[in-house]
């Protein structure tokens, strides 16, 4: 990780730099709606919330963005979407769901009103362009997590 | 202070070990539902939102007043956070009530909360820095040496925290909002709990709770229009002062001698002991109570020991301090603050319920927070100032 250090060191000016390295485990307590979508995604199904105004929110929004009431309606949408806009990774790092490059997208899934941020595994940045078709790559073992998608993968064009 | 500002709204969640079925924004959500509705107000009402919670550390969480807008209705406000320790809840309804009594806001909505059970904040209170020996005992590590010194200075006997974490989780049993309800502690099986930093007893040690506490205040106009209870800010103060330098008095810093002096002095209170009747006083370990009580002003100096001892802090006492069970009883830290100004405020407007107080006129809520560092103070009262 970069910013970090685990030298002690002195620079020329005299100034001291010392490594101060912290881990610490949390947890989240998510709530209901995240409960159901976190769950969903286990079993490959992507929910999201109506809003007051019809526009669907995934991941879910908790509270109205509009009018802060809480939601409670449900709307499935497909794991199936199109790229709105995207930016090459070339070099992955710790932590990211492919480790070889790969593409950051904003993908809008059918029935959905938001983009959700993930990876696409278009092979390379030649192949990938916004507006086309993406369809979600489940992960062997879901958790319930946001990376039960594994990433993304492109449709071919004949079949989209 | 130059417009007049009133609590009109009080509402609290149950405090509790883990609120496993509700986010933070939804713990948040359940207060602040209530306080508006004891203000008999929705949220497209409010003008401004104040919010506090402990440092981002204790849960991991990074700016929540960020991704909270969506729970706090705040789309198109103004939202403020504020960070000041366990002070917070306390700095946090100061400000918001600066939004009021500058003229600027009319209806003010401020929130203190915490989801203990989503970190621990006894570790992240122990960051290893590099320029300081890692001891790595929390809180009450830090606090049991000031303890001690006081103890010494004041020659206090040994059972003196013992009576006040018996009296607070005696009256947490009526408060039905607490964290803790635990009726059967008595002096003798008190003295028999686990010591954990000496002389600190487990307990004479808060709990760690997941908690909101939420307040609507209101400019004069609207508080008078408010077919409700409500009690009006008389006064506030705050001070800071370092964590450490030479000569520092620790057991009683002078940023709160100093805050507290100046609350009196703005709330036109010369005797605080006979002005004051009900205290929500900030104590997480229960020697605190004796070591505020001089220190605010309450008591003379080596004699806030003599008061617990004498039963004058009991509810039925002559200077009834928490009520609610206090910090001793629920600890949700970034709220624990806001819990007694807001238990404060809750005695003056009578609607405390079981850990009511009887005709309370003035009330007085304090927090402190950081190392004895941080100081928040109010004054409310039952009639205008």
């Amino acid at each position: 990780m970069s910013g970090g250090t685990t030298e002690y060191t002195i620079a020329d000016d005299g100034s001291f730099t010392a490594p101060l390295e912290l881990f610490y485990p949390y947890k989240r307590t998510v709530g209901p709606l995240l409960s159901r979508f976190l769950t969903g995604l286990r079993e490959h199904r992507i929910e999201g919330t109506l809003g007051s105004d019809g526009r669907v929110h995934v991941p879910p929004a908790e509270f109205d963005p509009m009018t802060g009431e809480p939601l409670s309606e449900w709307a499935e949408v497909s794991s199936t979407g199109t790229i709105v806009t995207w930016s090459w990774q070339p070099s992955p790092v710790e932590g990211n769901t492919l480790q070889h490059p790969f593409a950051w997208a904003l993908i809008a899934l059918d029935g959905a009103n938001t983009n959700l941020l993930h990876a696409v595994d278009a092979g390379s940045a030649d192949a990938i362009r916004t507006g086309m078709r993406v369809q979600a790559r489940w992960a062997t073992e879901p958790v319930g997590s946001i990376t039960d998608i594994e990433c993304f993968e492109l449709v071919p064009e004949s079949a989209a | 202070m130059a417009e007049r500002c009133a609590v009109i709204g009080v509402g609290q969640t149950q405090h509790t070990s883990c609120r496993a079925d509700v986010s933070i924004a939804g713990l948040v959500r359940e207060a602040v539902d209530r306080a508006l509705a004891s203000a008999h107000m929705t949220m497209a009402d409010i003008d401004a939102i104040v919010i506090g919670k402990a440092p981002d550390m204790l849960e991991g969480v990074m700016m929540p007043e960020l991704w909270l807008v969506d729970a706090l209705a705040a789309a198109g406000k103004p939202v403020f956070r504020v960070h000041t320790a366990g002070s917070v809840g306390g700095s946090t309804a100061i400000v918001a009530a600066q939004h009021v009594t500058s003229g600027v806001h009319k209806r003010v909505l401020t929130v203190g909360f915490e989801k203990q059970s989503d970190g621990n904040a006894m570790w992240a209170l122990s960051v290893p820095m590099p320029f300081g020996m890692p001891v790595h005992a929390g809180a009450g590590g830090y606090f049991s040496p000031i303890i001690r010194s006081y103890i010494k200075r004041s020659g206090a006997p040994a059972h003196i925290g013992c009576m006040v974490a018996v009296k607070d989780r005696t009256n947490a049993c009526k408060n039905p909002y607490a964290h803790l309800h635990e009726p059967d502690w008595t002096l003798e099986k008190a003295m028999a709990s686990p010591m954990l930093w000496d002389p600190v007893r487990m307990v004479e040690t808060c709990p760690s709770s997941d908690g909101a506490m939420a307040l609507v205040l209101a400019s004069e106009d609207v508080a008078d229009a408010h077919d409700g209870p409500k009690a009006w800010v008389h006064a506030t103060a705050m001070r800071s002062e370092p964590t450490a330098f030479a000569g520092r008095n620790q057991v009683s810093p002078k940023a709160s001698e100093d805050c507290a002096a100046d609350l009196w002095r703005k709330a036109g209170i010369t005797s605080p002991i006979d002005e004051i009747d009900a205290v929500e006083m900030y104590v997480p370990f229960a020697w605190f109570e004796p070591m505020w009580l001089e220190s605010l002003g309450f008591a003379p100096k080596d004699h806030g020991w003599r008061f617990v001892e004498d039963g004058i802090t009991e509810m039925t006492g002559r200077l009834p301090v928490n009520c609610s069970g206090g910090v001793l009883s629920s600890n949700p830290i970034g709220a624990s603050g806001m819990l007694r100004f807001g238990e404060a405020a809750m005695q003056v407007m009578g609607i405390a319920g079981e850990h009511q107080v009887d005709s309370v006129r003035k009330a007085f809520g304090h927090a402190y927070g950081g190392g004895s560092q941080f100081f928040a103070m109010w004054v409310v009262g039952a009639n205008k100032p």
